[in-house]
């Protein structure tokens, strides 16, 4: 049964689906867009602030979950990014005809699933984590469904996440028959005498179903159509408070089980990643729509991670650690400015790169945003994607990995010069296009102040990164 | 016991295969009805009565008839007549019933070999077990469960609903 304890280490995700609810009753009652973004605010802001709190016990376990440093950090990522997102849809959806109170619902539904699958060491808590952060997605997608787009990207998602799901669940049946556990631990140990071969088709079905999460190549191809149709808000969680939950949770399962450390599968691990950092940079070359390219781009980005995959000790952890927070600030930021200039909706979202011609003549500060945004995400030094580069630069060289090594410098090479190529975009003079833009008073709304704190927070964490390292440095995964 | 395991998860393979090559919505489900009732006798073989009995009361009886009839409903109008005489031709029912004729052969040759209470190994889970089990350690997945399905419906209703024109559109036109 659940003790004192395991009551404090669950507050933060009891009090999201509380939120939940309560969103849930007050549509019920009276549709108010504006108290509805306030509760929600408040209920994630309770959530970290108890976080923080109860962050102090230690590694905790409940039954089904495991609450240690690298949880926290998690938790603490995605309320961050669901804040953020539920300021931007605060704009964004102002100018939505339908109904607007639901997305905030689902926000805070798919939360929760975040929340608990970065805490899952159970099969159950991972798939019903996984669920619970994509069933909610489905319906932010395709919130704008009057737009042939948006409900394209939802139906897509859809449809290949349940198939990602059938591979998910047959891995972990293989993986009970062949060990008659559930829980992680329980896994690990019945793999002790040796991985049997239903075991292994197990993990590899497993990690497929994870991998689609993450759109690792080959499991990318819904990544753009989906990234490109979905409303402003939506995309953002989609690239950010769900892939670091999918990562960490990879993270976890391929620390703990031993099937992952075979030679043949530390190869296949690593040609994923290889394949995953240069193919998505190659596919990103000519894109000439933005949201696309910032796909491909995160695409790249978890191929550099799963290097940290591959080398999974303890230096991977706190690489991981230091890695998700410069993507996620950076994404974020790239995000915000694309869903600000969409705002209020009204059709499609600006997201075509012939939007953003000359952007700095009309919106300096904006414009400023997105290029500190896309320098770090290029990874350029004194912005906070260079620390990220460099750390996993340097876990690779540590060991021994020399092709993953000389992947991430050529994707980086790669990756340069769409970046740069969308900043030389916000500055080219071309008067007479077609142009959408954000409101007058963008800097003095939510979204707008959120988006320039990333910003600072970019060039920050790039020029005095220590604070964070050290952080990072005290993260570990329980039982190992 | 072992005969019974093995021919109702044929019966559930071949019967889910009709279900993906089917073309018509009706088919399909019918399909589906009988591949459901064969994964409950599955469960029974394994020891599993009270799954065995909950697939067949919620899935094959309340959620897949509730399928057919909203499908059935739906396609109310001109030409209903001559569907419901094309869907009674025997290449629709014949498939269905004559998986269905297996499970039923199973189960009889089963009762009648007199082996009621036996499965395949483990020991029997009462419902008693899974209860406790479900609202006891798993209680935090039961609760996750109904934030999923509140998602699920939340996504439903706000993608399902209709314009106020179209709405009133349909009003009219019934």
């Amino acid at each position: 049964m659940l003790t004192r304890t395991d009551m404090m280490a669950l507050t933060p995700v009891i009090l999201v689906c509380a939120t939940a609810i309560t969103v849930m009753l007050g549509i019920a009652w009276r549709r108010q867009h504006a108290v509805t973004v306030l509760v929600s605010a408040l209920g994630l802001n309770t959530a970290l602030l108890s976080l923080f709190l109860f962050g102090e016990l230690g590694t905790v376990r409940t039954p089904m979950l495991v609450f240690d440093s690298v949880t926290i950090l998690g938790m603490g990522m995605i309320l961050v990014s669901s804040l953020a997102c539920a300021t931007f849809s605060h704009a964004y959806l102002d100018g939505f005809p339908g109904a607007r109170e639901e997305f905030y619902l689902l926000l805070l539904c798919a939360a929760a699933g975040g929340m608990v699958l970065t805490a899952a060491d159970h099969l159950a808590t991972l798939f019903f984590g996984l669920e619970l952060l994509s069933m909610p997605l489905y319906g932010m997608l395709a919130y704008t469904f009057r737009d042939r787009n948006s409900l394209e990207a939802g139906i897509k998602y859809l449809v290949l996440s349940a198939t990602a799901t059938a591979f998910l669940l047959f891995g972990m049946a293989l993986l009970y028959a062949q060990t008659g556990h559930l829980d992680i631990p329980g896994l690990v140990a019945g793999m002790s005498s040796g991985v049997g071969p239903w075991a292994l088709a197990g993990v590899g079905l497993v990690l497929v179903g994870l991998c689609f999460k993450l759109s690792i190549i080959p499991f990318h191809l819904w990544t753009p159509d989906v990234y490109q149709g979905g409303p402003g808000p939506a995309v953002t969680f989609l690239a950010t408070a769900s892939k670091v939950a999918a990562f960490i949770v990879l993270l976890r399962i391929v620390e703990a089980i031993p099937a992952f450390h075979g030679a043949q599968a530390q190869t296949l691990l690593a040609a994923l990643a290889l394949l995953t950092m240069l193919a998505g940079n190659l596919l990103a070359l000519l894109q000439a729509n933005l949201k696309r390219l910032l796909g491909y781009s995160s695409i790249a980005h978890f191929g550099y991670l799963m290097v940290a995959i591959v080398v999974a000790d303890k230096l991977a952890v706190e690489t991981s650690g230091i890695y998700l927070i410069t993507y996620l600030i950076t994404t974020l930021g790239a995000f915000g400015v694309v869903t600000l200039l969409s705002s209020p909706y009204g059709g499609e979202d600006a997201s075509a790169l012939h939007y953003y011609r000359g952007l700095f003549w009309r919106r300096p500060y904006l414009a400023a945003v997105l290029t500190v945004a896309m320098l770090s995400l290029a990874g350029i030094p004194f912005t906070a994607g260079f620390i990220g580069k460099f750390y996993i630069i340097a876990l690779g060289v540590e060991a021994q990995r020399w092709w993953l090594v000389a992947g991430i410098v050529v994707g980086s090479a790669i990756g340069l010069y769409y970046y740069l190529r969308v900043t030389i975009t916000l500055y080219l003079m071309e008067p007479g296009m077609q142009r959408r833009d954000a409101p007058n008073d963008w800097g003095l709304r939510a979204g707008g102040l959120v988006v320039l704190l990333l910003a600072v927070l970019m060039i920050l964490m790039g020029v005095y990164p220590s604070p964070v390292v050290h952080w990072m440095s005290l993260l570990s995964l329980a039982g190992s | 016991m072992e005969l019974a395991f093995y021919l109702s998860g044929l019966v559930a393979i071949v019967a889910t295969l009709g279900v993906i090559v089917g073309t018509n919505a009706v088919h399909s489900l019918l399909n589906l009805i009988v591949s459901l009732i064969a994964v409950a006798i599955v469960f029974f073989a394994l020891g599993a009565p009270f799954a065995g009995a909950l697939e067949v009361i919620v899935y094959a009886g309340a959620i897949m008839v509730l399928f057919v009839f909203v499908v059935m409903i739906l396609n109310l109008g001109q030409g209903a007549d001559e569907q419901e005489r094309l869907w009674l031709r025997a290449r629709t029912w014949l498939l269905p019933a004559a998986l269905s004729l297996i499970l039923l052969g199973t189960l009889l040759v089963t009762l009648a070999a007199g082996d009621g209470g036996q499965m395949i190994g483990g020991r029997t889970l009462t419902a008693k077990a899974v209860g406790t089990t479900l609202f006891g350690p798993w209680l935090l997945v039961v609760e996750l469960a109904a934030m999923l399905l509140l998602a699920g419906l939340v996504t439903a209703s706000h993608v399902g609903r209709l314009p106020r024109d179209r709405r009133d559109d349909r009003k009219g036109g019934d």
